[in-house]
This record gives structure tokens, sequence and C-alpha cells, in this order.
């Protein structure tokens, strides 16, 4: 195959080009920089972000840090409450059946129609935006805890039963293995969540985490700044799915790739 | 209707007014009743406050943005998946700028939003477009080009090619993976519904909420919560039964 056919090098040329269009199309006045600000400008946002800051003294990195605190300690919460709670509601079928509706329900509640709820039960701070991303984490998690229990393959179960295992035995070294691919497919659906949810969270009332930057960035007509921001949401984003994949695929190398996960 | 199947819906309403009778009673023996007020309440005081024609109009006016940033975003998404699918030029050229912008939640859009269309309807139709596009675009492009090569040949061998194989073959077999696109769309739509309407709205479903927090109504924010999750659950359970019954005719769905 000649270099220009490989898809590799399309995707890198179809990418500078763009880049070259948009930075010449800048130079010469086509597109507002206020508006379009050019690849150039966004690169030197970058830098100003990374060794001054916006507002001045909050860097990149305290910003990405003040975020990922709030997502990973919502996620960790309502871990913590939903993975055993969904494993017991899995388990039990009568459970299972009485909490479906209420289950679905929430589910389909949109996490942030309970911005306005959450600012008024826990203020204004940090409290409101964890509670936010637990709220949205903890029902991916229990969905997906519940079908883990649900659908552990009933040999195994039988087969651990003709070798006397039962009680904490059966749970602990059974059930539990047999759930945790979809326990971490969750897990990472839920991050990806929690990083869709955490932006709207940052909108009100707060200087600090990368949702924050990007709306107050506009407000000062830096949208160079809100674009190094959401370059930032989307890299982080990215980076935590793809390392629980990666993570998957290290702690799990006898189950390959799970299709059907419940969302 | 069997056995097992009654009693399941048996349980699953006896579950709803278990914890619909848990909250009201706990609302009403707690301390902190005019920001924890019971269902009942929350539900009446909404409806004191807010005549039907108003809220009618709030739903009215979220739907019709949802449905405008839906429509955009799954033609959009489904065209783009089908011609990086079929143009393997046009495929490579257009993957890694998707790839890169994919990930940035589509609410991050909303200060770019807003400097590219105004604080009028159309910033709200484009984050809610973005919340349809991705999710429509990415589970189109893996249905076209998951479509099993047998099914590409054996069209072949009876000399279909072109359009007609796209059309013929190739879309049917892609269905069942658009629609799955269709419905996290259509999810994601109204997940971002409340932040879209966060700019500068005056009607809508997040801003009936968003406002009522102002004046600390907790009944009428409580009221649209529901609303939007019944909304959300109704309008998913309609969507879904039109795809079993169009996809579902093929394919298990």
């Amino acid at each position: 195959m000649r270099w220009v056919e490989r898809p590799w090098f399309q995707g890198a040329a179809c990418v500078v080009v763009l880049l070259a269009l948009w930075e010449g199309a800048s130079a010469l006045g086509w597109l507002k920089p206020f508006q379009f600000p050019p690849p150039s400008r966004i690169a030197a946002a970058s830098w100003e972000m990374v060794v001054a800051g916006f507002p001045t003294g909050t860097r990149i990195g305290q910003h990405a840090l003040v975020t990922l605190q709030r997502i990973f300690t919502g996620f960790a919460l309502a871990t913590v409450v939903a993975i055993p709670l969904g494993l017991l509601i899995g388990r039990v079928p009568a459970l299972d059946q009485l909490t479906l509706p209420i289950v679905t329900f929430a589910r389909s509640v949109a996490t942030l129609s309970l911005l306005p709820l959450a600012l008024l039960w826990f203020g204004l701070g940090e409290t409101s935006k964890v509670m936010l991303i637990a709220y949205a984490c903890f029902w991916v998690m229990l969905t997906n805890a519940i079908a883990a229990a649900k659908y552990v393959d009933p040999v195994l179960i039988r087969a651990a039963r003709t070798m006397d295992a039962r009680g904490p035995a059966l749970f602990f070294r059974v059930i539990l293995p047999a759930a945790t691919p979809r326990l971490l497919a969750g897990a990472r659906v839920a991050i990806g969540i929690g990083f869709m949810v955490i932006v709207g969270a940052e909108m009100i009332a707060t200087v600090a985490g990368l949702g924050a930057l990007i709306m107050e960035a506009r407000t000062f007509y830096r949208t160079d700044v809100s674009i190094v921001g959401m370059i930032a949401l989307g890299v982080l984003g990215f980076a935590f799915t793809a390392g629980l994949g990666w993570l998957e695929r290290v702690l799990l190398p006898w189950h390959r790739g799970l299709a059907e996960v419940r969302r | 209707m069997s056995g097992a199947r009654l009693r399941e819906i048996a349980l699953g309403v006896a579950g709803t007014i278990a914890f619909l009778a848990v909250w009201e009673i706990a609302a009403r023996t707690g301390p902190a009743s005019a920001l924890f007020p019971p269902p009942t309440r929350a539900v009446a005081e909404a409806l004191a406050k807010l005549p039907p024609a108003t809220i009618a109009d709030h739903v009215v006016v979220s739907l019709g943005r949802i449905a405008a940033g839906f429509a955009a975003g799954a033609a959009l998404g489904i065209a783009i998946a089908i011609a990086a699918g079929w143009y393997r030029t046009f495929g490579n050229l257009v993957r890694p700028v998707i790839e890169f912008l994919r990930p940035i939640p589509p609410l991050a859009w909303i200060p770019m939003a807003i400097v590219w269309f105004g604080l009028g309807e159309a910033s709200k139709v484009f984050v809610i477009f973005l919340g349809a596009f991705f999710p429509v675009l990415t589970n189109a492009y893996r249905g076209i080009t998951g479509v099993d090569p047998t099914l590409v040949r054996a069209a072949q061998t009876m000399d279909v090619s072109g359009l007609a194989l796209l059309w013929r073959v190739m879309l049917p077999a892609a269905l069942p993976d658009i629609a799955v696109g269709l419905r996290v769309g259509w999810g994601l739509s109204f997940g971002v519904l409340v932040a879209a309407e966060l700019i500068a709205a005056d009607r809508g479903m997040g801003f009936m909420i968003m406002n009522a927090r102002q004046t600390a109504e907790v009944g009428v924010i409580i009221f649209g919560i529901l609303l939007i999750g019944l909304a959300t659950l109704a309008t998913d359970w309609v969507l879904g039964f039109a795809i079993r019954r169009s996809v579902g005719r093929w394919h298990p769905v």
C-alpha cells in the first residue's frame, strides 16, 4: 500500500489541512478570532494555562484536580452503596421485582434536573456537586450490579454447590468474580457520565474546576481559554474511560470484551 | 397473562407504593419539611402555583427543542456514519476529527454555542444536537462497518451493487445498531436539556425548575423533576416500541 493510502496518513493530513485552513481563514479575517480562536491562539492559551492560569493563579492542573476530585468522590460514594445493594437485589428475585419500577424511573430522571434541588438542599459548595455526580453514578452502578448478580451463570453456582460451597464462600469465590466484568464495565460508563454531569454542575456557583473555567473564560471574552478547557475535559474523559478499559483487560484476562452491558 | 408476570407487576406496584409512602411519611414527620415536601404536597403546590396551560407550554417548548436538536443530530450522525463506512477514504479523513471531538462533553460546548449562535433558540438546540449526534454517529458507524460480509457477497453474486447494495442490504443490516444509537441519543438529549435551558431561557421545563430555585419553591422543582423523568420514560417507551415494530421484525432488539 502506498503511504498516501494509509489510513493514519489520510487522517493526519485531514487534521493538518483543517488546522491550516482555520489558521489561514482567521489570519485573513474571514473568521472572527473571538468566535473561532485560531489554533495558534489556542496553543498560546494552553501555555498560558500551564504557567499562569486563568483566572490568574489557577493553573489548568488545579482546575483539573478540582474536577477530578468531585467526580471521584461522587463516584466512590455511589459505588460503595450501589455495588452491595445491587448484588443483593440481583440475587433476590422478589427484591428485584419490587424495586424495578423505582430503579427504571430514577435512571430516567436526568441528573442535571436535580441541580436546583441539590443547590437548595446542599448549598452552593462542594457537596451539591459531589451529590449530583453520586446520583448519576449510583443508578448506573446499581443497574449493572443487579444485572451482574442476576446473570451469573447458574452452572457455576450449581457446580460450586455440589462442592459444598455456600454462604460467604459461594459469594466471594464464585458470584463476585463472575460479576466483576459487568461491575467494571458499569464503572467505565459511570465515570463517563460523571464527566458529562460535572460540566453542568460546575456551571453554577464556582470558579474552580474545568467546567467553571470554560464558562468563566467566555464571560471574559477568552474563548481560546474555553477551548483549552474543553480539550482538557475531552482528554481526561477519554484517558479515564480508556484506562478503565485497560484495567478490565489486565484484571480479567479470562474475560475478553463484554458486548452486552446494561447501561 | 401468566402467574409469574402478574406477580411481577403486583410486586412492582407494591414497591412503588411503598417508596412513595415512605417518602410521604418521612417528609411529614421530618423536621425540614419546607425543603423536603411529601410528594402529594409537592404536586399540589406546583399545580397551585402554575396554571396547567403554563405547564403544558413548558413541556411543549422543551419537547420542541429536543425534537429539533435530536432530528438534526440523528440525521447528520447517520449520514456521516454511512458516508464514512461506505467511502473508505472519507472514513479515514473524518475519523480522527470525530474521535477527538467525541469525548468532549456536550455541555462543555455551551460557551461556544453562545458565542456562535447567541442566546436564542439556536444555541439550546445546538447543545441538544451534540447530545444526540455523537452516540448516533458512533453506533451507526459500528453498524455499517460491522455488516456481515457474507450478506454483502451474497447480494453481489445477485448483481446488487452501488446504492442498491447500500439501501437494500447494508442499511437494513446496520439498523439494529442505528436503533441503539437513536435510543442512547434520545436519552442524552433529555440529559442535556436542563443545562441547555440554563442559557437565557424564559420557557421550557429546565427553565421552570431553575426559576423555581430562585424563589425556593421546592414543590415546583420536585414536580418538574418528576415531569422531566416521566417525559423521558414515556417518549423512550414510544421510541422503543417503534423500533421493536420496525427493526424487531428481523432482529431481536
